[in-house]
């Protein structure tokens, strides 16, 4: 954001928000004073919010922990300072009082979260206006709103009219939050979890509740549509009062209609692969809502359709060849990672000794996406087969991040037999990609914290398999807001996070922080 | 470094400590002091912007009153404890924190439930208020975050004929309770039967995989047979022996999940007739279907009779009556399992929620997700949280 020039003197009035039904228009009292003043005065206290928030979330978090002492010397807190929004100082929570006593400066931001304070309150101020610009820093990272541009130019005006909605709508009831069991049809376990994760995907869930799919413009006319099916369970989760389990009878039957070949050994009545029918509805969702092309498998698909929208990713391999040092690249399209835990665990068990280590989640990444490895390849330039370092990262990162932990392979000796890997891997709640992307690769990033922000994800749903490989439950947690519920079947529970971070994850869904 | 503590003073270092010892204890307790203001000021934000809206819901309600029209009047100017509305604002007097001591939903105007009414942190609630449908969830084993459980599922295939009875008998007067329904709790949940959308018969849930699986898909008991006659027979077709009597192996074959006992005589029959049963081997095709889709409306029933006085008020209230049928519109859907056609096809009242106060946050989303869609949900999400108790 430090590019952007700051136009301190722009002669764009800052706008408060317009007064809303259900909300005052100021913070407080204290806030109304100081908007209600001059036209200048709001400009500037609104320009040094923007610039104070700037300083805290733009750069290294050392500037506005450090305040300067009564005898001049810096100090450097771990907890908060508050900056002034009058003028350009940083205080700590004693001088604050000091320092409003004496220059009649009543706000302070509170240096870790960018909270307003007011003295004269002497408590926080949620001010709709300007935490507003905090909620919208802290997201995008910008305060500028282009969707609201796009809005404009597209929307139609009396649609958007609260009367018009209003008076052509009903609400849905309060209790209708979209948290219900799914009932098991008979071994279904693998698809409630599956469809648990997808119900709670804010992504697939503003689609669909937006019309995003509207059956009388479906395609498939007279055929069953799974996308419609999906749109009918969203309907009865979020519109509908009822609080026990779903049927999800309609998506059942779509998969035992459909006739994709690949996942045709999915179709029995026995325990099934959750991953597989992850990725039997995401090609199957795509299908009837994207540019009707199969998704191929190692090379590039770009569509504008939900699913891609929401999953896919890229990720790039260059290959360089030991002889020549050629390079090539090569780029594919993917909707989810699968991370091998196997052998990672032989060798951090050989290095500790420990017999059943446990792995973090970015230790199986790091091996991934970050260490090369050996490979032979007909080079083009050698016109031979040469020995090539072979290195994959991450070109571009898809807005919710399906991550697959190999827990199910075939051990390969004697028996060629599936066995389940109990590997315990540690997975934080909030997940840094950058150093997995392209974009890490030979570039100090240390302190782009813009570039970071785009790489945060929060984790939004993990799926558990509890038994053995041939036999074992399903089971799921899913974040609401910041609180997490673990489904089994028809069974919602409240989850805290250390059971949801205890798990033995299997499918792991993690969310991208900001949408910019 | 002089100081043995940081700005929590829980974690103290002996005073006999070095300079490195203090630092660190003085580290750790810093941070904790950060975790917890932290938590306490996402906590603040939540209640504070929920009381000071609710000190505008309020504001906005008396002048819309003192308006007598539709359209609240601009010119009316009305003061409570906590807010005053003047020329179509809304200002807070005070600390919202003082001055409003209760949260009124935002999109019902009903007031909250603070506490859970089961499990852990319960209280009863007032029984003369009409809360917002939206509660705390409930902690307590056993027990969905609703409260509710369900009835253990029964024996399965081995379900003898005269528990099926009994539970007809419960199930199909529909509207009057019958001693067996009295027996249960209204928050204990039997399992629901779905149809299906071939045959459009009436399937218990549990079932209903293994029966679409016959039904739709190949995976039946004739479709194994077939291909494990294939198997045996190899290339020499026409074996006439196989095709009358099956052979006990390609019998075992079928896919049995885990949950079904294996009772050969049973298996004998056709697949066909072992759903029937589901519902009553004696009656005609018709009236069988009626009795397994109402044990869904007596739970509904009971359902409405948990919180008491509360639904008869709320149906009262002219405002609230379109939000009922909204509610109960899905529901009948799965409810008149012989007409689903009919009903699926008027317009559910439901899908209007699309259009609703929501929809500009949602559809702003959806065709072009790269929008705040984050931030709109950040908002909508952080107020669900406002009455669910800390955990």
């Amino acid at each position: 954001m430090s590019a952007r020039p700051t136009t301190p003197a722009s002669p764009k009035n800052v706008k408060i928000k317009d007064p809303e039904a259900g909300t005052p228009v100021y913070g407080c009292e204290h806030v109304q004073r100081m908007f209600c003043q001059a036209q200048d005065v709001i400009n500037t206290s609104i320009q040094h919010y923007k610039m104070i928030l700037r300083s805290i979330f733009d750069n290294n978090t050392v500037v506005p922990q450090t305040s300067k002492a009564a005898d001049g010397q810096p100090l450097t807190s771990l907890t908060s300072n508050y900056l002034c929004l009058q003028c350009p100082v940083t205080l700590t929570e004693e001088e604050r009082t000091k320092h409003g006593k004496q220059k009649s400066h009543r706000f302070y931001v509170d240096s870790r979260s960018g909270s307003l304070y007011c003295q004269m309150c002497d408590d926080f101020v949620w001010d709709p206006t300007l935490e507003d610009l905090r909620v919208r820093k802290i997201g995008t990272g910008t305060f500028s709103s282009r969707k609201r541009k796009h809005e404009e130019m597209f929307s139609d005006p009396v649609k958007e009219d609260p009367r018009y909605i209003s008076s052509n709508t009903t609400t849905a009831s309060c209790r209708a939050n979209g948290l219900r069991g799914i009932y098991n049809a008979g071994a279904t376990c693998y698809q409630n979890v599956v469809l648990q994760s997808f119900l709670h995907n804010p992504m697939m869930r503003n689609f669909y509740l937006s019309d995003g799919h509207k059956r009388e413009n479906c395609r498939q006319e007279g055929e069953y549509c799974l996308s419609c099916a999906m749109d009918d369970t969203f309907q009865e989760f979020y519109a509908a009062e009822s609080t026990n389990g779903y049927t999800a009878a309609n998506i059942l039957s779509g998969f035992w209609i459909s006739e994709k070949k690949a996942f045709e050994n999915l179709v029995t009545t026995k325990e099934q692969d959750a991953h597989e029918f992850f990725q039997f509805l995401a090609e199957e969702l795509h299908e009837r809502n994207g540019d009707g092309k199969k998704p191929e498998i190692g090379s590039e698909h770009s569509c504008n359709c939900i699913i891609h929208q929401t999953f896919y990713g890229k990720l790039q391999s260059t290959t360089t060849c030991q002889h020549c040092g050629g390079v090539t690249n090569q780029v594919q399209s993917f909707l989810d990672l699968s991370l091998p835990l196997e052998n990672l665990a032989q060798k951090k068990g050989k290095k500790s000794g420990a017999k059943a280590p446990a792995l973090t989640l970015q230790e199986c990444l790091e091996e991934e996406y970050i260490k090369s490895d050996k490979c032979e390849y007909r080079c083009h330039s050698c016109n031979s087969t040469q020995q090539a370092r072979r290195q994959t990262s991450i070109k571009r990162l898809p807005n919710v991040l399906s991550i697959q932990l190999k827990r199910f392979e075939y051990k390969q000796g004697r028996h060629d037999k599936a066995a389940k890997i109990e590997t315990q891997v540690q997975f934080p709640l909030q997940l840094n990609m950058l150093p997995y992307t392209n974009r890490a690769r030979g570039q100090d990033t240390k302190d782009n914290y813009e570039l970071a922000r785009s790489c945060t994800y929060d984790l939004l749903s993990v799926i558990v398999h509890v038994g053995e490989i041939d036999t074992g439950h399903y089971v799921s947690y899913c974040r609401v807001g910041d609180q997490w519920f673990a489904f089994n079947d028809h069974r919602v529970e409240l989850a805290n996070k250390s059971d949801v971070l205890g798990a033995k994850a299997y499918l792991l869904f993690y969310i991208i922080r900001s949408l910019a | 470094m002089s100081s043995s503590t940081g700005k929590a003073g829980v974690i103290a270092a002996p005073d006999e400590s070095t300079n490195m010892d203090k630092l660190a204890h003085a580290v750790l307790d810093d941070v904790l002091y950060n975790i917890v203001h932290d938590l306490l000021l996402k906590v603040h934000r939540d209640e504070k912007i929920a009381r000071a809206a609710t000190a505008a819901i309020r504001v906005e309600k008396l002048a819309s009153d003192a308006s007598e029209s539709p359209e609240i009047n601009p010119d009316v100017r009305i003061e409570t404890d906590a807010a005053t509305y003047e020329a179509g604002k809304v200002t807070l007097k005070g600390n919202p924190l003082k001055t409003t001591k209760e949260i009124l939903c935002p999109r019902c105007h009903l007031p909250r439930l603070l506490y859970p009414t089961d499990g852990k942190g319960a209280r009863k609630p007032d029984p003369t208020v009409i809360y917002c449908k939206k509660h705390p969830y409930i902690e307590k084993p056993g027990y969905d975050i609703y409260g509710q459980t369900w009835v253990a599922p029964g024996p399965g295939r081995g379900k003898k004929k005269k528990d099926m009875e009994k539970k007809l008998g419960d199930d199909s007067p529909g509207m009057t309770p019958t001693p067996d329904s009295k027996e249960r709790p209204p928050n204990v949940l039997s399992f629901p039967s779905a149809t299906c959308s071939k045959c459009k018969r009436c399937i218990l849930v549990t079932r209903l995989n293994n029966h679409m699986g016959s039904c739709i898909g190949n995976s039946g008991r004739n479709a194994s047979r077939a291909a494990a006659q294939k198997i045996s027979n190899g290339g020499s077709n026409g074996n006439s022996q196989n095709n009358d009597n099956t052979p006990p192996s390609s019998q075992k074959g079928t896919p049995v999940p885990g949950s079904r006992a294996p009772s050969p005589r049973k298996r004998d029959a056709d697949e066909m007739e072992d759903d029937y049963e589901e519902s009553d081997p004696t009656n005609p095709k018709k009236k069988k279907l009626k009795p397994t889709a109402l044990p869904k409306k007596v739970i509904l029933k009971n359902k409405g009779q948990g919180p008491g006085p509360k639904k008869e008020k709320v149906k009262a209230n002219s405002l609230l009556s379109g939000e009922l049928k909204v509610s109960a519109s899905p529901k009948l859907k799965n409810l008149e399992v012989p007409h689903k056609k009919s009903t699926s096809k008027i317009p559910s009242p439901a899908k209007k929620l699309k259009l609703g106060p929501q929809k500009p946050q949602l559809a702003a989303a959806s065709p072009m997700p790269k929008a705040n869609g984050r931030e709109v949900d950040d908002v909508s999400e952080s107020s669900g949280t406002l009455s669910s108790p800390p955990r």
